[in-house]
């Protein structure tokens, strides 16, 4: 049987699992095809990241576009940090050409974060406006309001942090996002449970959860190197001590950051509103189909 | 169905109005730049945001703050700095204008940087201000 789509997954109601791997600093292909064999069968989508902490990459559109060769189900991410309305506009087009369906709409991360600090940074539109623009295409439009021959008809994601302060302007935003047409939100990395259900509650008290799938995101992680160096540079990151702790005193670190991602994944599958898991494997995409077949066992 | 998401040029800004734009933004300024922060984007959304310029944040988002304000409500790219966004809603909690910052603001004319927000309002260029916030 051919496996669901991205798009059909979200609309059955059943539990989605979905990936994500950054593409090389380098024009190897390769590289990102060995990543996608990782994923293949063991998740329904992939996400591409576009020039992930403001770093140079192969483009999103490029690599989504070899894993749709691959046979994976790619989530073409887009900042506005690079490109104006124009490059978005015909970039989206030139995806869905190729045969992309899915894009994750983001504001980016600030060019003063990367290898490229020097750089001009654009913000010509923020990931809300992002999100209205993708569906202003989908409906047969450009933002010029002339009217699109062969319109997209892209699947839209957006991205939630639950852990940023202040926890009720987050939610506010998320209404916002799903007001301007996202289908689906894949979260920030989950490693304080208790601040995403406090977040989860507000967000099923406004009913946001029924207009659309949202995604926790769990990122196993190989040493507690990982873990200090997120909370240290990762904006936005929040990091419980107990995890902390637990992989400084593990013997096998590898090990316990499997078992405290299965952990994760199992208390938030109980929490009221989640559709899914978003698995962000930094340099670790091996581990996936393992981490995987553990969780599937409990679905 | 097509949005109205973006704020178009209705039709092109001629020099004589520039030249009266300019000279009324003299007198904008001495209200909306110690007060506000203001950063002559042209189109004002001050009213929604509070009365705090979102335009100072240094990704320029208009519509919210990005997932990496601090745990004290510091700016990722600037820790030395607030959030914008973080401000905004600390006011909008104080003025009681909570429910604005679920306004869509539309995408920038970046053709209106530099010229009175007060003249594009009368020419209908952009959205009017929304004084009273309405009942939460």
């Amino acid at each position: 049987m051919h496996p669901l789509k991205l798009r059909e997954k979200i609309a059955s109601g059943e539990f989605i699992l979905c990936g994500e791997i950054g593409p090389p600093q380098s024009c190897d292909d390769l590289a990102i095809r060995e990543k996608a064999a990782h994923f293949k069968g063991h998740v329904d989508a992939v996400n591409i990241t576009d020039n992930q902490s403001a770093v140079v990459r192969l483009s999103s559109i490029a690599a989504a576009r070899i894993l749709l060769e691959e046979g994976v189900e790619p989530i073409m991410q887009m900042t506005c940090r690079d490109r104006n309305r124009l490059a978005i506009q015909s970039d989206l087009l030139g995806a869905a050409a190729l045969g992309i369906e899915n894009v994750l709409c983001l504001t980016g991360d600030h060019q003063k974060f990367g290898d490229q600090p020097e750089a001009k940074g654009v913000f010509d539109l923020d990931s809300v406006q992002l999100i209205a623009t993708v569906a202003q295409l989908n409906a047969g439009y450009l933002l010029s309001g002339k009217e699109i021959k062969k319109a997209p008809d892209f699947l839209i994601g957006a991205a939630a942090n639950p852990f940023a302060p202040p926890l009720e302007m987050r939610v506010i935003r998320l209404q916002k996002k799903v007001a301007a047409g996202a289908n689906f939100i894949q979260t920030q990395p989950v490693f304080d449970l208790d601040l995403f259900s406090r977040w989860m509650q507000k967000v099923v008290s406004f009913g946001v959860h029924e207009k659309c799938a949202i995604l926790a995101g769990v990122m196993p992680v190989k040493s507690v190197k990982t873990l200090l160096y997120m909370r240290k540079n990762v904006p936005g990151m929040k990091i419980s001590q107990e995890y902390i702790d637990r992989m400084h005193n593990a013997s096998e670190p590898q090990e316990v950051g499997l078992k405290i991602a299965v952990e994760i994944i199992d208390s938030l599958k109980q929490i009221n509103g989640v559709r899914g898991i978003h698995i962000l494997p930094v340099m670790w995409e091996s581990i996936v189909p393992t981490l995987v077949t553990k969780i599937q066992k409990s679905i | 169905m097509r949005k109205n998401i973006a704020t178009l040029q209705k039709s092109p800004i001629s020099t004589g109005e520039r030249k009266v734009s300019r000279f009324l933004l003299f007198f904008e300024d001495l209200v909306k730049v110690p007060l506000f922060g203001c950063q002559h984007c042209g189109e004002c959304v001050l009213s929604s945001t509070a009365f705090v310029c979102s335009q100072r944040c240094p990704k320029k988002m208009r519509n919210g703050p990005c997932g990496g304000t601090g745990e004290d409500g510091s700016c990722e790219v600037y820790r030395d700095r607030k959030c914008v966004w973080y401000t905004i809603y600390r006011r909008s909690q104080l003025f009681s204008r909570m429910r604005l910052l679920l306004k869509f603001n539309k995408i920038h004319n970046w053709d209106l940087e530099g010229t009175a927000a007060w003249v594009n309002v009368f020419k209908r260029r952009i959205d009017p201000p929304i004084w009273f916030a309405g009942k939460e």
